[in-house]
């Protein structure tokens, strides 16, 4: 692990965050950070497949309503970056990544909570009428959300080899083994979240033509979206033209 | 798409085009920097809106009361955050602080509605689409369906100014202008999502059975026989169990990954998955 690959992977996990919350391109998103990553560690393979897999846990999971979710985007960072180093490959990088994320969310309640200390800032400034120092004070939030992600990274990758070297000793074949299952199995989480969320009793038949068309017809991902969008229009233009009293979104058929 | 917004009213009046950029950009770049648990975006949403606040405010006591009033509790989906701006720099322009209720009501009837769709739409169903597609790829070693994806991301930013100005345009009427609409929109977008979903289970969830059984000299592999009954047997299985887990009372998906991380090794180790 070189210093150039340090500060890249640390400037890029501050950098993430921030597009998280204002740009947002995506560089959040775990498949994005496992790809980036990959490319500086110098395996594209392996940073995809570790991102594509921890994506696919949380597909659809966002921060509504202020809430924190796992840092898969951390996770990503620095499990592809360990997997490269260890050698061990895709599930040595998924049996990190997972707990890293669970336990880094701790880390985004903590700079959503210091943050509270610059709205009281500038709630002095207003008394003042002091437009800059409200916008100062915003401007320096963006300290305690990068931080929060720039740190663990930085941390990880400076004692990395050790670390490595550590978990390799922990990580016997049993576990190793079991860690390639859960990166198997682990994506029904993320299918089972979203359907949480998506009015799945009143549109189970369009799940149905989705499944038919992946498992009996072998349609790639692109047709299938192409097909829902299809139907999705059909829908659309048969409600607009008869005004309707569904509610539709979030929290339905809960 | 701007067609619907008339460009040349806008620029009739105290705020221009360019006074909505500015707050455009403002929000696009520092929309959730100061997020906090206790006003949530509440302070950017003041930082945002300042350029507009200096413009229609020369009296300093009236700025301070202004920006005391923007500093309060805000919070819902990004996106949908720029019609709400919108339809308060038009009240504001026009009524001024006279309209502090209407405005403190624009903002807090809006932004749970908005924030309901906005994530759904944008989090829930194009997370998921795209999402899907781009790991689809990525498991097979290709990085395109990534691009296809942030293609996606940076065209909002474009919506983003479009809400702007159609949330100054409506002003007011925006509840009742776009609620019906949204709802369709919801309910379509939906359709995507599940039909994506649908694919989605049969493809990215891998669980094998390697179990085969021996009676004599015939050998039959349990997988196959489960493949015969329907492809994918097991990742339904699984969605199916997961689904039900997280509706139990005190589940969090924090516990559902430590339950399945165990449930693998333990799966595997008794040799019923590989």
């Amino acid at each position: 692990m070189n210093t150039f690959q340090i500060i890249a992977l640390t400037i890029y996990a501050f950098l993430a965050m921030i597009d998280a919350l204002e740009t947002d391109i995506g560089l959040s998103k775990p498949i994005q950070a496992g790809f980036f990553t990959g490319l500086i560690m110098g395996d594209v393979g392996l940073g995809l497949a570790v991102g594509a897999t921890l994506q696919l846990m949380i597909l659809g999971v966002g921060t509504y309503g202020g809430a924190s979710i796992p840092d898969f985007m951390t996770g990503a960072i620095i499990g592809t970056a360990f997997g490269v180093i260890s050698g061990k490959g895709l599930e040595f990088a998924i049996g990190l990544a997972v707990p890293i994320g669970l336990f880094l969310v701790q880390l985004d309640v903590l700079a959503r909570f210091t943050n509270t200390y610059f709205q009281h800032k500038a709630d002095k400034y207003a008394e003042d009428g002091d437009i800059k120092g409200i916008e100062r004070m915003n401007i320096l939030g963006a300290l305690p959300w990068g931080l929060s992600r720039a740190v663990p990274v930085f941390i990880a990758l400076i004692f990395g080899t050790e670390i490595v070297q550590g978990l390799l000793k922990v990580f016997p074949s049993w576990l190793m083994g079991g860690l390639k299952v859960a990166g198997g199995i682990l994506p029904a989480l993320g299918i089972a979240i979203l359907l949480r969320y998506l009015p799945v009793k009143r549109y189970f038949a369009y799940m149905l033509v989705g499944f038919v068309g992946a498992a009996y017809l072998k349609i790639p991902m692109v047709g299938v979206a192409l097909l829902g969008l299809a139907l999705a229009y059909m829908v659309y233009q048969r409600n607009s033209d008869t005004p309707n009293t569904l509610a539709g979104g979030v929290g339905e058929d809960e | 798409m701007n067609n619907k917004v008339d460009d040349k009213k806008i620029d009739d009046k105290k705020i221009t085009q360019k006074d909505l950029m500015k707050v455009n950009i403002r929000w696009l770049l520092g929309g959730q920097l100061g997020w906090n648990y206790e006003r949530m975006q509440g302070l950017p949403y003041c930082y945002a809106i300042i350029p507009i606040l200096k413009k229609l405010y020369p009296d300093k006591e009236d700025l301070k009361k202004a920006l005391k009033l923007h500093l309060q509790f805000f919070n819902t989906e990004p996106d949908m955050a720029h019609l709400i701006l919108g339809a308060n720099i038009a009240i504001e322009e026009k009524e001024g602080l006279k309209a502090e209720e209407a405005i403190t009501g624009i903002k807090t009837g809006l932004m749970g509605p908005f924030a309901g769709i906005g994530d759904t739409i944008y989090g829930v169903i194009a997370g998921t689409v795209f999402g899907s597609i781009a790991a689809y790829m990525a498991l097979n070693g290709n990085s395109l369906g990534i691009w296809i994806w942030t293609i996606w991301l940076v065209f909002r930013w474009i919506l983003r100014w479009w809400f702007m100005k159609l949330g100054y345009a409506q002003g007011t009427k925006l509840v009742t202008t776009l609620s019906g609409k949204m709802k369709n929109i919801t309910e379509a977008a939906s359709i995507l999502g599940l039909t994506v979903i649908g694919a989605l289970i049969p493809t990215v969830i891998r669980a094998n059975v390697p179990y085969v059984f021996t009676s004599g000299k015939v050998e039959m592999k349990l997988q196959g026989i489960f493949d015969q009954i329907m492809p994918a047997l097991i990742p339904v299985a699984l969605v199916g169990l997961v689904y039900w887990v997280l509706g139990k009372k005190k589940m969090t998906s924090t516990k559902t990954i430590l339950l399945l991380m165990v449930l693998a090794v333990l799966l595997f180790n008794f040799k019923i998955l590989s």
